[in-house]
């Protein structure tokens, strides 16, 4: 899809989010919505397949999300998907997060942590982000074992990588 | 005896007619006889002198034809060893001269021969340096891809055992925010 159409997408799914008032719950559930279908293939395969009739498909999706999210969150995914969208749907909601951002004079920050942070961990690690890039940041936390512990932040396009993956590696590299 | 007594008795028995001493023959002839020789010399004087003197001075001169022969044959022969002696000594130097040859080159094929084989050796000498080594990198670095192999393998299997315990995991997570809290 291009850029045009995926922006077109998301400033439509921000707009009937701010107008249901709900835009800070939507753009959260979106964002972890679109990381578990980055991260699951079978989810992917489902959403993505043009055999499965798009009813069933969105069926897919509010059984997922129904009850685990918003109305409007699970309408807006199942209206993506039902259009066929779903190949683009984490860069629409990547794109509705940063617009959503932007509308509060925010830089999205993407945090990948082996385990979930503590309300208090966010608060300070979203204080220390915006002292170190000068920007208010909107924290998005990523649960992701695969970084084996500590934190990955990207900012913008500045990656702060404090992930024991990444010093394994770095040994690994160096044996 | 009979032979001694008759010639004995003959020279008793003197005759007019006959010669005057046993030994010679009659006056007459003697006498024509001479003559006869006489003319008969002068005949041959006449008509055969010339004869005569012609083939000695033809037989003369082809002696002395034959001498000078001999004497061109001589120096022709002379001459000849002349040249056969300076082309034995020709041959003599161009052997001296082929064999001083032959030496050089052979001194010079030695001497190439040598270089070549003190540098095909120093060749040999460097590949094999050359091979050892490579041998002993390739060797250090099996050895080091070995060792970097169990290590991944050992570390995986020490992070696959869940060697971050959740309080770590909080270490690594107030590290973190300390350090780009810091920054």
């Amino acid at each position: 899809m291009s850029d045009a159409r995926i922006d077109g997408y998301a400033r439509a799914l921000f707009e009937i989010a701010r107008a249901e008032g709900t835009i800070d719950e939507v753009e959260d559930e979106l964002f972890r919505f679109a990381r578990s279908y980055e991260s699951s293939d079978a989810l992917r395969n489902a959403l993505t397949d043009e055999m499965i009739p798009a009813g069933k498909r969105q069926a897919i999706v509010e059984d997922l999300l129904g009850g685990k999210a918003t109305a409007t969150t699970t309408q807006l995914v199942s209206m993506v998907v039902g259009s066929g969208r779903g190949r683009d749907l984490p860069a629409i909601i990547d794109k509705l997060v940063e617009r959503a951002s932007s509308s509060k004079n925010l830089e999205v920050a993407e945090v990948r942590s082996a385990v979930a942070l503590t309300d208090d961990q966010q608060d300070r690690l979203k204080a220390a982000l915006a002292n170190a890039t000068g920007k208010a940041v909107n924290l998005k936390v990523i649960v992701d074992p695969s970084i084996l512990g500590g934190i990955v932040a990207t900012v913008g396009d500045s990656v702060i990588d404090g992930s024991v993956r990444t010093r394994v590696d770095q040994l690994k590299s160096r044996l | 005896m009979n032979i001694f007594a008759s010639i004995l008795l003959a020279s008793e028995e003197h005759d007019p007619a006959h010669s005057v001493h046993w030994l010679w023959p009659e006056k007459a002839e003697l006498i024509y006889g001479t003559i006869s020789s006489l003319l008969i010399f002068g005949l041959l004087w006449k008509f055969a002198g010339p004869a005569i003197v012609n083939a000695m001075a033809a037989r003369t001169e082809r002696i002395q034809g034959e001498l000078d022969a001999s004497a061109a044959a001589k120096t022709s022969a002379e001459s000849e060893a002349a040249g056969i002696r300076q082309a034995a000594g020709d041959i003599d130097s161009e052997r001296q001269r082929l064999f001083a040859e032959a030496d050089a080159q052979a001194e010079a094929l030695l001497v190439d021969g040598r270089a070549r084989l003190e540098q095909e050796v120093a060749e040999l000498n460097a590949r094999a340096e050359a091979d050892i080594a490579s041998a002993g990198g390739r060797v250090n670095d099996e050895l080091r891809a070995e060792i970097s192999r169990l290590s991944n393998v050992a570390t995986e299997r020490v992070l696959a055992g869940g060697l971050i315990d959740a309080a770590t995991q909080q270490d690594l997570i107030e590290a973190f925010i300390s350090k780009v809290g810091a920054s």
